[in-house]
């Protein structure tokens, strides 16, 4: 199990599958696992005001703004906590890119990936 | 003394929010100012011992120490969701909590205040150092290529009004006021001066600030705090053993309302603000006027605005914070105010028992003001032992006195010279 020194900060208050699966991914590259960490951050986000259930799973095509009810500082903060956690820069275009659950997945993993291979 | 005009242009306070040292509700912040019950703790800032400074005004119940707000607690009775959470600054909770609270008291749920052109929300704070230095850091060690997107809101001078206005959905003015520690009565003068022009009906007022090492330890570096660790020593107002403040957090949050809308809902009115004046020191840009010159017009011209002679006034909350100079300064001017026109009133200041929580003081002060109206006492001073010379003439109670005040005045000043006060009465229709 990993401790919280292990951990990068964005994610000590994460629940414990969550935290686990980063470390998977960390380790092996699993992308399951990565998209486990993924829809996490997007829950955390969501704002309360959000027509989606919260104990309703996520789906690839849901779109961030219209169907889960983020705005587009919601967005920025998403994926500055990806910024975060894998220490890259993502451009405005790229998140402007970004509109449904499944295409941020695919691009963090993306972003994760070169990431890994950087470092 | 002026009552006269008409209740639609009459501002009057019906609810009260406290999150402070010495207490987090209305009834906690009561017996406390008639206690005597300080709100004074240790602290060690920067994990440093050899800091000196010693004690602080701090909230309890709150943890917002982190810079990640998915740190932060609160008490369960507040529900922040995760949209309004995002943009908070650390004392931001505590503003956020002390609105609910003070929404509460007047009688109003957060619907009744959204979206209505005639409501307005009047913040002020030093914004957040703490937030603001992280993340700054934060854009530094990535050498500018990311960023906090929070990073703005959440920090600067105004972030009470942007997170505030939007997670109340106000909709008639929101608007922020900076002048140091006469901040928040600032935003208390000018929300009545909304309702007396009749812009608005009802202005949320809110002062907050933190009391963590970024917002109070700058203060020592102006050799302004004091190094006492004895609670009982170190904030002291008007004694003669002052050697400066001791800086305090937290929120208070006023709901101020034309009469006549308080009056047509049947809310309880806790007391009206008759009039306020303000002035500047055209002096210093940190010290008091050695006479206290700024502070004795913006005393007189609240006064002439409330219609009060100096013989009406039962009660001054002093802005008295315990530094040498400026304690010195307000004596001097509550003596030329007051005792040359042959007035005594009881002064006091109780920043002996909160500390001086900048910003929020003003705030603060005037909702302890609108308690002793409400309630029917007179606070004391707590910690003064000796009173220096230079309050000869002066009324200034050790303990709290079950007096009921009619009229009582409010002081602020802050740095650049600042000087706000505010009349306020108790309310007789």
């Amino acid at each position: 199990m990993p401790t919280p020194s292990d951990l990068p900060q964005p994610l000590l208050r994460f629940p414990t599958e969550v935290r686990a699966a980063y470390q998977s991914f960390r380790a092996t590259g699993d992308e399951a696992a990565l998209r486990t960490v993924v829809l996490a951050a997007v829950r955390d986000f969501m704002p309360r005001s959000s027509a989606k259930s919260r104990t309703e799973p996520l789906r690839p095509d849901e779109r961030l703004i219209e169907d889960l009810g983020f705005d587009s500082l919601a967005v920025a903060e998403t994926v500055f906590f990806f910024e975060d956690l894998f220490k890259v820069a993502i451009k405005n275009e790229d998140i402007l890119a970004l509109h449904t659950v499944g295409e941020l997945c695919d691009f963090v993993a993306k972003r994760a990936r070169t990431s890994a291979a950087a470092s | 003394m002026n009552t006269a005009g008409p209740a639609s242009r009459r501002p009057v306070v019906t609810g009260l929010g406290f999150i402070t040292p010495i207490g987090n509700d209305r009834a906690t912040v009561s017996a406390a100012l008639r206690a005597g019950r300080h709100g004074l703790a240790p602290v060690e800032f920067l994990g440093n011992p050899n800091v000196p400074v010693k004690l602080a005004g701090t909230v309890k119940e709150f943890d917002v120490s982190s810079t990640s707000c998915r740190d932060w607690t609160w008490p369960a009775r507040y529900d922040i969701p995760r949209e309004t959470l995002r943009g908070l600054a650390p004392h931001g909770v505590f503003a956020f909590c002390a609105v609910e609270q003070a929404l509460a008291d007047a009688g109003l749920a957060s619907t009744d205040v959204a979206n209505l052109p005639d409501t307005g929300l009047f913040c002020a704070s030093a914004g957040s150092a703490r937030m603001l230095h992280h993340n700054l850091g934060q854009m530094d060690a990535a050498r500018g290529e990311r960023g906090n997107p929070m990073g703005v809101v959440s920090s600067i001078c105004g972030t009470l009004n942007f997170t505030l206005g939007a997670h109340f959905h106000i909709a008639g003015a929101v608007c922020g006021f900076v002048s140091a520690c006469a901040s928040s009565s600032h935003a208390l003068g000018y929300a009545c001066d909304e309702i007396r022009l009749g812009r608005l009906r009802r202005v949320i007022v809110v002062g907050a600030e933190e009391h963590n090492a970024e917002t109070i330890l700058p203060f020592a570096a102006m050799r302004a705090l004091s190094a006492q660790s004895d609670p009982a020593l170190a904030s002291c107002p008007f004694d003669a053993s002052r050697n400066g403040f001791v800086g305090a957090g937290g929120a208070v949050a006023l709901v101020i309302e034309a009469a006549d809308l308080a009056q047509e809902r049947g809310a309880p009115i806790l007391a009206e603000i008759a009039g306020w004046g303000q002035s500047a020191d055209g002096h210093s840009m940190a010290m008091s006027h050695p006479e206290g010159a700024g502070l004795r017009l913006a005393m007189q011209r609240a006064l002439a605005d409330a219609g009060a002679a100096p013989a009406e006034i039962d009660y001054v909350n002093a802005h008295a914070t315990s530094t040498p100079v400026g304690d010195k300064a307000e004596a001097l001017a509550l003596r030329a105010v007051f005792a040359d026109a042959g007035a005594r009133p009881r002064v006091s200041s109780t920043k002996g028992l909160t500390g001086h929580p900048l910003s929020m003081a003003g705030a603060m002060e005037a909702a302890f003001c609108t308690l002793a109206l409400a309630e029917g006492f007179i606070p004391g001073n707590a910690h003064l032992r000796t009173p220096d010379a230079v309050c000869d003439g002066l009324d200034l109670p050790r303990e709290t006195l079950a007096v009921a005040p009619n009229v009582v005045l409010n002081n602020s000043s802050g740095f650049g010279g600042s000087n706000v006060c505010h009349v306020l009465r108790r309310w007789r229709g």
